[in-house]
């Protein structure tokens, strides 16, 4: 009898559990589920600092990276909207919208930089302000100035002068370059600085051109930006780069960047300074534009930002999520915080001086000749993704230019243009 | 008689209810979900679905496009898959199964990559594919380390099934020795004093005798070749372009990459079905080939 009963129990136990809820909802409860965790330690340093500000409010911060979307709908579906999530910027603005809130009227939209501001946008409504981000970026040719200066030579700013800095650092034993084509996102890294320049070739904005590719109006034979010049560039990182491109991933590009035996590294940008240097803290990192034409003007470096977080819109808890990331954007801690403790391109106006080269070189460089529009965030990853794979199939032989971009027009069409 | 038989049917409900629960709830629901999704637009993420009928499995069948490369890939790669896991397990078998010094030692050392995570697996293999075959080729001088396994369309598929095949081997080896050492001895004895040699012996008793293995070790390979995944995104990502993408991890693009949450189940409802078709056909003709003694 007693056996029966335990074991009745225990079923009973086991089968409820099932059921378990989570735990309440609480305005003074904020739950942040982002990715990036890069910066789980300034942020978690972030939280800490707000927590003498706001002692009664409790932030929950969770991070991961692996596979961050799939959880985050999971969440969504499931009813539990984190108070602030994350997402890319740019198009998927419009993706998540239905769960976000306009910032337009806090006090942070003071303090934001415009070309963070303007990845926050809605296309489909053609204003607002969805989201923040953590960081702003710069996105550009990373190179190792030892070996330009060594050589004597000048980072390479037309078409033609890369060619010829091809040969010279080959002939003196270094490798020009180093690729990363193994991962699908710096294709759209490199892509976005052609396409820019192919833009202002056809007299046109980014965003529109991206919308005549997404109609299927555009033809890639029509931007000799991008059917000679971008392709031309493959070419020559293939003739000059990595014995198996296809296998070499980012920790390939860092180990051939950080090590010294590459000039210049495809594809990355401001987030590959930290790790190059643990690699060889005495590596001296130049950070430039593309090539992109016969026209040193050109050759510009993108900033902007290109991940979002949201603030939820339907949430018990939105004023302190509110109060915090206004907080974050317009108090002084705040705004030091990204350079001082993220060591991060600061998506704010703010006049500190950061410690990173790329940064430094970065701000200055976009000074001096201005940057060019961050034309990934124009498109959705879904998109990215599959350019990535054509171009793989290219790098491969498996296709040829003709029919890469054919492959290119047909695809941008069927994924961004559809909806 | 029949009250003790009430009780027991009450203890049957009773204990597997837990469990019938969580299969219900993490099978059969989400399956039974999956089909209404598959008969909507639905991004995953928006708050209503659109219900569009039959249009997303219009679109998996006619198009020749993403789903048919990635079927293809799969039937390839179970084909091989099952032919040598099932064809270098059952000779290692026979190997382990002799009396030498060594044998429990090494049938370890062939499961031990089975108990590994097969994210781990692909991830060691990624590793001495680009870096160990760097260093051996830096050694011997061999050009068959300098060939890219990864990067190269027609060379990555071989390099997936390769790893595939040496992850599961273990487990394979275990249910061939297992059915070996289940052959009568006294059947293998009068065949030898009937004057069979070893290779007759093995074809002729042993094999046959072993029918309930293979059929088991073809059903479990095959369906866990169909099945895919985890060793791919770990290795290529279903690259360089799209050559190593299998149906599930086509499956998991669509649905979660690309947002098409309704195509992606309609795909998933589609290959289930091909399953299904596959596994019993195989499994029919495999046991009915099988003698009893």
């Amino acid at each position: 009898m007693k056996r029966k009963l335990i074991s009745g129990i225990l079923v009973g136990a086991m089968t409820l559990s099932l059921f378990a809820a989570t735990a309440m909802a609480d305005e003074n409860e904020v739950y942040m589920f982002i990715n990036q965790p890069e910066y789980a330690d300034a942020i978690t340093e972030l939280i800490d600092a707000y927590a003498e500000v706001a002692p009664d409010v409790t932030i929950n911060y969770e991070t991961t990276q692996n596979d961050y979307p799939t959880l985050l709908k999971a969440k969504l579906n499931s009813g539990e909207v984190p108070d602030i999530f994350a997402s890319t910027s740019g198009k998927e603005i419009d993706v998540y919208r239905e769960y976000s809130l306009d910032l337009s009227d806090q006090p942070l939209a003071e303090t934001i930089l415009p070309s963070v501001a303007s990845a926050m946008a809605s296309t489909e409504e053609g204003g607002g302000l969805y989201g923040i981000a953590i960081k702003g970026n710069y996105f550009g040719l990373v190179y190792n100035k030892g070996i330009f200066d060594e050589l004597g030579l000048e980072v390479p700013q037309t078409v033609d002068e890369l060619t010829a800095a091809c040969e010279a650092i080959s002939e003196a034993g270094y490798k020009p370059f180093t690729t990363g084509y193994a991962e699908w996102w710096v294709f759209k890294h490199i892509f976005q600085h052609y396409l820019a320049a192919a833009a202002d070739g056809a007299g046109t904005t980014v965003a529109e051109l991206v919308q005549q590719f997404e109609k299927g109006e555009a033809r890639i034979a029509d931007l000799p930006e991008i059917y000679n010049n971008f392709f031309d560039l493959i070419d020559l990182s293939l003739q000059y780069g990595d014995d198996k491109p296809l296998e070499t991933d980012l920790s390939g590009e860092l180990a051939a960047y950080g090590g010294g035996t590459a000039a210049m590294v495809l594809g990355q940008g401001a987030w590959i300074e930290a790790d190059s240097l643990a690699i060889d803290p005495e590596l001296q990192v130049g950070f430039s534009g593309y090539p992109v034409t016969d026209d040193p003007a050109q050759c510009q470096i993108i900033s902007g930002s290109d991940q979002a977080l949201h603030i939820a819109k339907d949430s018990e808890a939105q004023q302190a999520a509110l109060d915090f990331v206004n907080w974050w954007y317009t108090s002084d801690y705040g705004m030091a915080w990204f350079t001082d403790v993220a060591g991060v391109v600061p998506p704010v106006a703010s006049d500190a001086e950061s410690e990173f080269e790329v940064i430094k070189q970065g701000s200055a460089l976009e000074e001096e000749k201005g940057s060019a529009p961050l034309g990934v965030c124009y498109s959705t990853d879904s998109w990215w993704q599959k350019f990535g794979e054509l171009m793989q199939d290219y790098i491969a032989g498996t296709a040829d230019k003709d029919a890469t971009c054919a492959a290119i027009e047909e695809n941008w069409a069927a994924i961004d243009g559809a909806k | 008689m029949s009250k003790r038989k009430k009780k027991e049917m009450f203890d049957t409900l009773l204990y597997t209810l837990p469990a019938i629960l969580l299969v219900t709830v993490m099978m059969y629901i989400p399956f039974v979900m999956s089909g209404y999704y598959s008969l909507t637009r639905w991004n995953g993420i928006a708050k209503e679905a659109v219900f569009i009928g039959l249009e997303n499995f219009k679109t998996v069948l006619s198009s020749g496009g993403e789903f048919t490369g990635a079927l293809v890939f799969t039937i390839r790669y179970t084909f091989f898959f099952v032919l040598f896991s099932n064809v270098i397990a059952l000779f290692l078998a026979v190997c382990l199964t002799k009396k030498f010094k060594l044998a429990n030692l090494m049938r370890g050392v062939f499961f031990i990559p089975y108990i590994m995570s097969m994210t781990i697996v692909g991830f060691i293999w990624k590793f001495i594919f680009t870096q160990g075959f760097a260093r051996l080729s830096a050694m011997t001088g061999w050009g068959v380390w300098d060939l890219s396994w990864l990067g190269n369309p027609r060379l990555a598929f071989y390099a997936v099934t390769m790893v595939g095949v040496w992850q599961s081997l273990g487990f394979y080896i275990v249910l061939y020795i297992a059915g070996l050492q289940a052959v009568p001895k006294d059947v293998l004895e009068a065949s030898t004093v009937d004057g069979a040699n070893g290779r007759q012996t093995f074809f002729r008793i042993t094999l046959p005798l072993l029918g309930p293995s293979i059929t088991t070790c073809l059903f479990m390979s095959l369906t866990n070749g169909l099945k895919v995944f985890d060793i791919i995104l770990a290795l290529t990502k279903g690259g360089p372009g799209s050559s190593t993408y299998s149906v599930t991890l086509q499956i998991y693009k669509e649905a979660f990459q690309n947002n098409n949450y309704g195509l992606g189940s309609a795909e998933s409802i589609v290959y289930f079905v091909i399953v299904l078709v596959l596994t019993q056909v195989v499994l029919k003709i495999s046991s009915s080939r099988e003698v009893a003694l």
